[in-house]
C-alpha cells in the first residue's frame, strides 16, 4: 500500500509542501486536497519540495499540474524542488520541464526571492 | 511443616461430631414425607393406568387435589393432547415390552392451565412370579431443561439465518462484481479497435495489457484510414485510470479521428486535441494524455511516416537490417496542459522488413528483476535488436512474452502497436532449399 505525507510550512517567497512517499492513484487525491486548501498571494511561489518523492505516475503529475493551475490562478507561480532522477526523467518525456521551474532543493528556492520575477 | 506425631486438633473432632448431626437431623424424615416432598413427582398407577398413589409435590405441579386424583384418573389424563399420543404410541407399548422406560419428555397439563415439559421414567412392578402387579413413576420437571434446548435451537436457527444471510449477500456481491467486470470489460473494449483494419502493402498488429480488471485503463491506440491513399494511427495514454479517464479517453479517441479527416497534418491534430482537452478540463478536474499521431502513406516500395508527439515516449523502429533506433521527438508536450503547447514531429520511411513500434510507458515504466530496476528506454532497445526483423506480429508476440516475464513488476496498463512493411516473401530462400 502506498503511502503519502503532506507537510506544509509557510517561507518568505510562499508555502512550501513537502510531499514524502508515493504519489499515486491512491494518495493523489491527498495533495490535491492539501493545495486546494492553499492561499499562494500575488507574486508568491508555491514550492513543491519532492526531496522525499519515492513515486510518482501520471496520477501524481496531474496532481502536480492541479497545485500548478491553482498557483497561476491565484496569481502566483510554482516551482518543483529536488526532484528526484526517476520523476525528473519521466517529467522530460512528457515535456513537463518545460513547464515547470525545477530547482535543486528548497533552500534554494526559497533563499532569495527578489532574484525571482 | 511436619505435624505428624502431634495429637488431632480438637476442632477436628468437633467437625466429624457436627457432620454426624447434620445427618442425624436429615435421618429424622420420615420415609413418607421424603416421599411427599421429594424434589421429583412420584406416582404409582394400576396396570389399566388408574392412579393409585401420588405424591404431594406432582400434586402441586398439577394444581390438582389428591382427592380427584386418587382411583379417578389415569396417568394419560395428566398429559397434554400431544404427551397423551406420545405415550399410547411409544411410551405404554415400550413399557410393557421391557417392563421399564426412562427419561422420555412429555408435557403436563400443569397447574394454571400451562404446559409442564417433564422427563417420565416408569418401572413395572412385578409378584414373585412375574405378574405384572403396577407401574411405578417418577417425574421431573424439566422445564429449565426445555426452554435451555429451545434457546439452543433459537440460537443455532439465528446462527444458520446469519449464515444463510452472509451467503446470500456474498453471492449477490459476487453477482454485482461479475456484472461490473463485464460492463467495465465492454467499456474498455469500445476504446480499442475490435480489429484492426487490413491495410495493403502494410502489416499491423496491437497488444493490450490490463493491470487491474476493476479499473479502466487510460490507453489507446487505433489505426484507420484517412482517405484513399493514406491512412492515420495513433497511440496514447491517459493520466489516471478509472471511468473519469475512460471518458477522457473516448473522447480523445474521437477528437483525434475527427481532427484528422479534417487536416492529417500531426502537429495540427495534437494541438486540436490540446485545445480540446484543455478547454474541456481547464475548470474542475483535470485531465491530460500523451500520445503520438502519425500518417502512413504507402509509397513505391516503402511506407513514408510523419508522426508527432505529445509528451509520449518515442517510437522506436526496427531496421530489416536488425538494428533498432527511436525516433525522437523531443519537446512535444503533455497534450492539455497549456493552451499553446508545442508538439514535436518526426519523420522516418519503413522499408520491406521494417517496424515501427508504439508502445506506452506501462512497458518502459516496467520494474524488473530482484531490485524491482525500472526497465527503461535502453532495455527495450536492446530486447527489440535481439529480436530477428520478422514483422509486427512476430514482434509483438515477443513484447507480449517479454511483458508477462515482468510479473507484478508491470502494475500499470500496457498498449502496443506495430507497424510494419512485410519483408518479399522469402520464396527463393525455399527454391534454394528444395
Amino acid at each position: 500500500m502506498s503511502t503519502l505525507t503532506i507537510t506544509t510550512r509557510d517561507a518568505v517567497t510562499g508555502p512550501v509542501i513537502e510531499i514524502t512517499g508515493d504519489l499515486d492513484y491512491d494518495t493523489a487525491p491527498g495533495l490535491r486536497k492539501a493545495v486546494n486548501g492553499l492561499t499562494v498571494a500575488g507574486g508568491h511561489l508555491l514550492l513543491l519540495d519532492l526531496a522525499g518523492l519515492r513515486f510518482c505516475d501520471s496520477s501524481g503529475i496531474s496532481a502536480l499540474l492541479s497545485a500548478r493551475s491553482l498557483a497561476i490562478e491565484q496569481g502566483g507561480h510554482i516551482a518543483l524542488a529536488a526532484v528526484p532522477a526517476n520523476t525528473a526523467r519521466i517529467l522530460r518525456i512528457v515535456g513537463l520541464d518545460q513547464v515547470f521551474t525545477i530547482h535543486a532543493d528548497a533552500a534554494t528556492a526559497t533563499a532569495s526571492p527578489r532574484e525571482r520575477r | 511443616m511436619c505435624r505428624t506425631g502431634q495429637a488431632p486438633e480438637p476442632g477436628d473432632e468437633y467437625g466429624v461430631d457436627a457432620t454426624d448431626a447434620v445427618f442425624t437431623s436429615l435421618l429424622e424424615d420420615s420415609v413418607e414425607e421424603l416421599y411427599e416432598q421429594a424434589p421429583c413427582g412420584y406416582l404409582s398407577t394400576l396396570m389399566d393406568g388408574t392412579i393409585a398413589k401420588v405424591n404431594a409435590t406432582l400434586l402441586e405441579w398439577l394444581g390438582l387435589e389428591r382427592s380427584r386424583v386418587v382411583g379417578r384418573m389415569r396417568f394419560t389424563d395428566l398429559l397434554t393432547v400431544g404427551g397423551r399420543l406420545y405415550h399410547e404410541t411409544h411410551f405404554a407399548p415400550l413399557l410393557q415390552m421391557k417392563g421399564e422406560v426412562s427419561g422420555i419428555a412429555l408435557d403436563l397439563k400443569a397447574a394454571g392451565k400451562q404446559r409442564m415439559p417433564v422427563l417420565v421414567t416408569s418401572k413395572v412392578k412385578t409378584s414373585q412370579d412375574g405378574e405384572p402387579l403396577l407401574i411405578r413413576t417418577t417425574v421431573f420437571d424439566a422445564r429449565d431443561r426445555r426452554a435451555y434446548e429451545q434457546e439452543l435451537l433459537r440460537g443455532r436457527q439465528a446462527a444458520e439465518e446469519a449464515a444463510r444471510q452472509a451467503r446470500a449477500a456474498r453471492e449477490q456481491a459476487e453477482a454485482d462484481r461479475e456484472r461490473l467486470q463485464e460492463a467495465l470489460a465492454a467499456l474498455q473494449q469500445s476504446l480499442l479497435p475490435s480489429q484492426l483494419p487490413v491495410v495493403p502493402g502494410l502489416e499491423a498488429a496491437s497488444y493490450y495489457h490490463t493491470a487491474s480488471p476493476d479499473l479502466l485503463g487510460g490507453d489507446f491506440y487505433d489505426l484507420f484510414p484517412l482517405d484513399a491513399d493514406r491512412w492515420g494511427f495513433f497511440l496514447g495514454d491517459v493520466c489516471g485510470k478509472g471511468p473519469q479517464a475512460a471518458a477522457v479517453t473516448s473522447l480523445t479517441r474521437y477528437t483525434l479521428r475527427a481532427t484528422a479527416l479534417h487536416d492529417a497534418d500531426p502537429v495540427t491534430v495534437l494541438t486540436t486535441l490540446n485545445t480540446v482537452l484543455h478547454e474541456r478540463y481547464a475548470s474542475g478536474d483535470p485531465r491530460y494524455c500523451t500520445a503520438i499521431f502519425g500518417v502512413l502513406e504507402p509509397a513505391d516500395g516503402h511506407i513514408s511516416v510523419h508522426l508527432a508527439s505529445g509528451g509520449h515516449p518515442s517510437a522506436l523502429v526496427q531496421r530489416a537490417d536488425g538494428s533498432a533506433h527511436y525516433l525522437p521527438t523531443p519537446g512535444g508536450l503533455l497534450i492539455g496542459v497549456l493552451p499553446d503547447a508545442p508538439f514535436a514531429a518526426a519523420r522516418t520511411r519503413l522499408l520491406p522488413g521494417d517496424t515501427l513500434l508504439l508502445y506506452t510507458d506501462g512497458l518502459t515504466e516496467a520494474r524488473t528483476g530482484p531490485g524491482r530496476e525500472l526497465y527503461g528506454d535502453d532495455a527495450l532497445r536492446a530486447f527489440t535488436i535481439a529480436q530477428p526483423p520478422a514483422g509486427p506480429q512476430a514482434l509483438i508476440t515477443a513484447l507480449t512474452g517479454l511483458l508477462a516475464s515482468f510479473g507484478d513488476g508491470l502494475d500499470d496498463d500496457t498498449a502496443l502497436l506495430a507497424l510494419g512493411v512485410p519483408a518479399p516473401t522469402p520464396t527463393t530462400v525455399s527454391d534454394n532449399l528444395a
